[in-house]
């Protein structure tokens, strides 16, 4: 659905992206996170090709988003908080002036929405609170059905209950579409994902199915029957590894039964008990974090 | 339950909590509410639509959750309703047992580590025993 190849673009001198490259699967619900000033932004724009990219390219809907027609755009959904809606508007005004670009805008969809959400169909959109903005430029980017929905931040700033009504509305539709949502908050963006992509500095760290990320990622910790030292090796697979009196903690990325027992079995001293648990996507993130800045520091 | 469908509110009590997965937690939930009696044996389980808009879940994760229990026989999956709570059945005692087992281990290092006697875990467990088994008379009546 959207395919990104080493996608690189500097502001003057400040490099946003480094070689970025990802691919978003048809039907899923993908992910793109990482912190403020990762890029994310900036790839949501060269796709929609509201910037350009200084070299790579990226395909969307099966088009190099550089040539991207209406053809496409009428099937393509963009919600944003820095999205642009023209002045002097209401909201019913901007329905009324988006209805004719899409040919399969649906007048009942439409009147759903407008219901769901609570929107003011009389008040002037620029006069709209951040988290009823955000609501109506939903409202605005769903009921022509769109193929790809694109949410950039969609939910920073909004109050609980307002992330509420609009996630509800969203999903309502997500089993339809492709989406893509950039965030740089894990934990709101859990359950809407399917896919997820961590982005830092510009490139991507990894990306995976969230299915995949929660079956391969394990929390350990191994009682021993004596006082735990760290062990002189350990699998490359063993993320964090520390010890704490009589336990070794460690974050196991590559999980398996059979290779767990085998790696545990070679550590020093009998095993009392071990406790493997999944992991949310926060504390994988986390794990993750903590390794590459280890390694980094190693290096240095 | 037909209400619960007019206002778009599923029975299942869910409350994302953070250092688990999603799946893991909202399996959880589904058994609770099946083995709770939240849910009648023969009556229709909410649709994926329903589940995703009300728990904020993508549909496709909601999906893998009732294939899920689908394949543990907590749900059958019936043409043209989509699924419905299964019989509670008579022989799944190994898979059972294994279930408990983990909680069970769970409970117990939970009550040591706040300091509770084995009667109070005992106590409790029967306490909530009878709750349980008051609410499975109702549905049955």
């Amino acid at each position: 659905m959207i395919h990104a190849r080493n996608l690189a673009k500097s502001f003057r001198r400040r490099r946003a992206l480094g070689g970025l490259s990802f691919s978003v699967p048809e039907g899923s619900a993908y992910a793109l996170i990482g912190p403020n000033g990762a890029g994310k932004s900036t790839t949501i724009r060269i796709l929609m090709n509201i910037l350009e990219a200084d070299s790579g390219s990226a395909e969307i809907l099966g088009v190099d988003s550089r040539r991207i027609s209406p053809r496409q755009l009428a099937q393509i959904g963009y919600v944003s908080e820095y999205q642009f809606f023209p002045p002097g508007l209401t909201v019913a005004d901007y329905l009324a002036y988006l209805r004719p670009f899409y040919p399969t805008w649906d007048r009942d969809l439409e009147t759903s929405l407008v219901r769901d959400l609570h929107l003011p169909l009389d008040r002037f959109i620029s006069e709209l609170s951040h988290g009823m903005r955000m609501k109506a430029a939903l409202a605005f980017a769903l009921p022509f059905r769109p193929r790809l929905l694109i949410l950039d931040e969609p939910l920073s700033g909004l109050d609980a209950l307002v992330r509420d009504e609009f996630l509800a509305r969203l999903l309502e539709q997500a089993g339809e579409m492709t989406i893509l949502v950039s965030s740089h908050e894990l934990t709101e963006i859990e359950g809407l994902a399917t896919h997820v992509g961590f982005i830092d500095e510009g490139r991507l760290l990894f990306e995976e199915s969230m299915s995949d990320l929660a079956a391969r990622f394990r929390e350990v910790h191994v009682t021993l029957d004596r006082e735990a030292s760290p062990p002189g090796s350990a699998p490359a697979e063993w993320l964090n590894l520390r010890t704490m009196g009589n336990v070794v903690m460690f974050v196991d990325s590559r999980f398996s039964e059979d290779r767990l027992r085998s790696g545990i079995a070679a550590l020093p001293g009998g095993v009392r008990s071990v406790d493997a648990r999944p992991m949310s996507l926060r504390s994988i993130f986390t794990a993750l974090a903590i390794s590459t800045r280890d390694a980094a520091e190693r290096r240095i | 339950m037909f209400l619960c469908h007019i206002a778009n509110v599923t029975p299942l009590r869910f409350e994302l909590r953070p250092g688990e997965p999603i799946f893991d937690q909202l399996v959880f939930a589904a058994k609770r509410a099946i083995v709770g009696g939240d849910f009648e044996p023969g009556r229709p389980f909410p649709s994926v639509r329903s589940l995703a808009a009300d728990l904020k879940i993508h549909p496709n994760t909601v999906h893998k959750v009732i294939q899920h229990l689908i394949q543990e026989k907590l749900l059958e999956p019936r043409p043209g309703i989509g699924t419905v709570v299964a019989e509670p059945p008579a022989a799944r005692a190994r898979e059972q047992k294994r279930l408990l087992q983990k909680e069970a281990e769970q409970l117990v290092i939970e009550a040591r580590r706040v300091g509770l006697a084995l009667p109070d875990v005992l106590r409790e467990i029967e306490t909530q025993w009878v709750r349980i088994e008051k609410q499975w008379e109702v549905i049955r009546k």
